[in-house]
């Protein structure tokens, strides 16, 4: 006998890529969605909607315009209210707490759930201003310009305006004016994220420059977006949720929740033939 | 500047350069069993197959959801592609070491041929050499590098010709020619590891300069010793 051996070396650990991680490990459900149903008027825009979001993920939802995706995402911060034919149906628990019940105050809701809509909304102050606006109307003036330093540095932004924060925040570039409205929105400390087509007014770097953030905040938030772009989804979030549209008995249209599942499998197997001919381009 | 992107190719790189060190270990136990007429050590090269091929299917599945998700063109879908074919390389060079060990098994009680034995751990040397100038140049872009595996291959040509030749010359003992007709096949194991770092030689050179072309072409052979 040699006494050779080829396994006297410790065997290397196989590297799992991170979207291989193993779907049984610890989440944190931060929204519980359960049969939500919501209508304008009596037209119904989504349907039946159940599924979870889970902290410190980016999930994207995804499908063809009018299936009720700006709908369904304002549902998570109570931004529904302010439409008054807007009816909510059903529940969402943000960690087991029912959003919706009585003695819960929109505005917390909507400083802990905050929002970045697809056109960056500035107001005409400066930049300083434009961060620091919703400090000062939660009362969190204490430690101001520190406060607005963190957020625009946590949105990238603060290389950029360090030295013009007292100039107009509609100087900005179209995508330092979306960042602005990140930093605005992550200035006030809120626990989740929601961006309805962040990047669809920008140019192909300041997208990737906003996909780039996604990926860093993750770490701190959680993070819901709704794109058209499906390659944006397959590129940022860990779980993707499709929504397509229905034709009801009576004739009229509504959104629905065809797939839910980790993204990597809706770009490469999805369960449903209706998700497959959308992420090939074959949909209608 | 898409650090996902970058983070994802950074990481099936990594894991393809563990497989070739993988490879090595194989190639390794598979000469020392070879020259020794270790059964037991065979066995064990026949097992850290398992290794290798889960390690292979992991970087495969990697490469394929990042070409789902992240679309990556010019010198990142290159690299991706080089990444798929030196992945299939490495996995196909274990293969030959699972048939090397295979054979080593099967004539196991036979007493080898010390000038063979002799002439495949040259072989065997040089093909570890060739494996981690193929995995070097990769790891540096190096196209000179990649280039020189085609003088390495040669030698490896070589030395497998000569193999028949020693072979021949083992004379009438039944036992002593099936040792030998098995070795001709490890020789030609060899050789075809040998092959495979060209070819990973050759996904280098696409990487650097954007054109794939073969080092040498096989079906129009230069003249040879
Ligand atoms: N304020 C509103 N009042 C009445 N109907 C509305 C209102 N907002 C949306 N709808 C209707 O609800 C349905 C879903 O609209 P929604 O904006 O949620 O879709 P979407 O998936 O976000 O579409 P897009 O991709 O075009 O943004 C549509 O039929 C739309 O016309
Ligand atoms: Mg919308």
């Amino acid at each position: 006998m040699s006494g050779d051996t080829i396994l006297n070396v410790a065997p290397i650990e196989i590297a799992q890529s991170r979207e291989r991680r193993p779907v049984t490990a610890a989440r944190e459900t931060v929204f519980d969605i359960r049969n939500l149903s919501v209508s304008y008027g009596k037209t119904p825009a989504v349907k039946d909607v159940s599924f979870e979001i889970y902290r410190n993920m980016v999930t994207a939802i995804i499908g063809p315009s009018g299936c009720g995706k700006s709908t369904f995402i304002r549902t998570l911060n109570r931004m529904n209210d302010l439409v008054p034919s807007a009816k909510v149906e059903g529940d969402v628990l943000y960690h087991g707490q029912d959003l919706y019940a009585s003695r819960v105050d929109p505005v917390q809701v909507r400083r802990k759930i905050g929002m970045v809509f697809q056109r960056p909304n500035p107001f005409p102050k400066s930049i300083f201003d434009n961060v620091a606006w919703g400090l000062r109307v939660l009362g969190m003036k204490d430690n101001l310009k520190d406060r607005v330093q963190h957020a625009l540095e946590q949105a990238a932004l603060w290389d950029d305006v360090r030295h013009r924060l007292k100039k107009s925040a509609l100087g900005l570039s179209g995508g330092q004016q979306q960042r602005l409205c990140i930093a605005r929105a992550l200035a006030v400390e809120p626990e989740v994220l929601l961006m309805d087509e962040p990047a669809s007014s920008l140019d192909p770097i300041a997208t990737s420059r906003i996909e780039d953030l996604m990926h860093t905040l993750k770490r701190d938030y959680t993070i819901v977006i709704v794109t058209h772009n499906m390659q944006q989804a397959a590129r940022v979030a860990d779980l993707t949720a499709f929504f397509s549209l229905d034709v009801l008995p009576d004739g009229a249209r509504t959104g629905l929740l065809v797939e839910y599942d980790a993204t990597e499998k809706i770009f490469t197997q999805p369960s449903d033939k209706r998700t497959e001919d959308y992420v090939t381009g074959r949909f209608g | 500047m898409r650090i996902t992107l970058q983070e994802d190719l950074d990481s099936i790189n990594a894991n393809l350069l563990e497989e070739g060190q993988l490879v090595l270990r194989a190639l390794r136990g598979a000469l020392n069993a070879l020259r020794e007429a270790d059964a037991e050590l065979a066995d064990e090269v026949i097992a850290f197959d398992d290794e290798i091929d889960r390690r292979y299917i992991s970087i495969e599945q990697g490469i394929e959801v990042l070409l789902a998700r992240q679309t990556p063109v010019a010198v990142d879908l290159r690299l991706v592609l080089a990444m798929l074919h030196t992945n299939l390389h490495l996995e196909r060079m274990a293969d030959y070491c699972v048939t090397i060990a295979k054979l080593t098994k099967l004539v196991a009680n036979v007493e080898p041929e010390p000038r063979m034995i002799q002439a495949f751990e040259e072989m065997g040397s040089r093909a570890e050499e060739m494996i981690r100038v193929a995995l070097d140049a990769f790891v540096n872009r190096d196209l000179e590098e990649a280039s020189s595996l085609v003088d390495l291959d040669e030698l490896i040509d070589r030395a497998n010709r000569r193999v028949v030749r020693q072979v021949l010359e083992l004379g009438p003992d039944p036992a002593r020619t099936e040792w030998g007709l098995r070795m001709i096949v490890v020789s030609r194991c060899l050789e075809r590891i040998g092959d495979h770092a060209v070819d990973i030689g050759e996904q280098v050179a696409y990487l650097v300069t954007g054109e794939f072309r073969e080092f040498t072409d096989a079906s129009h052979p230069v003249e040879r010793s």
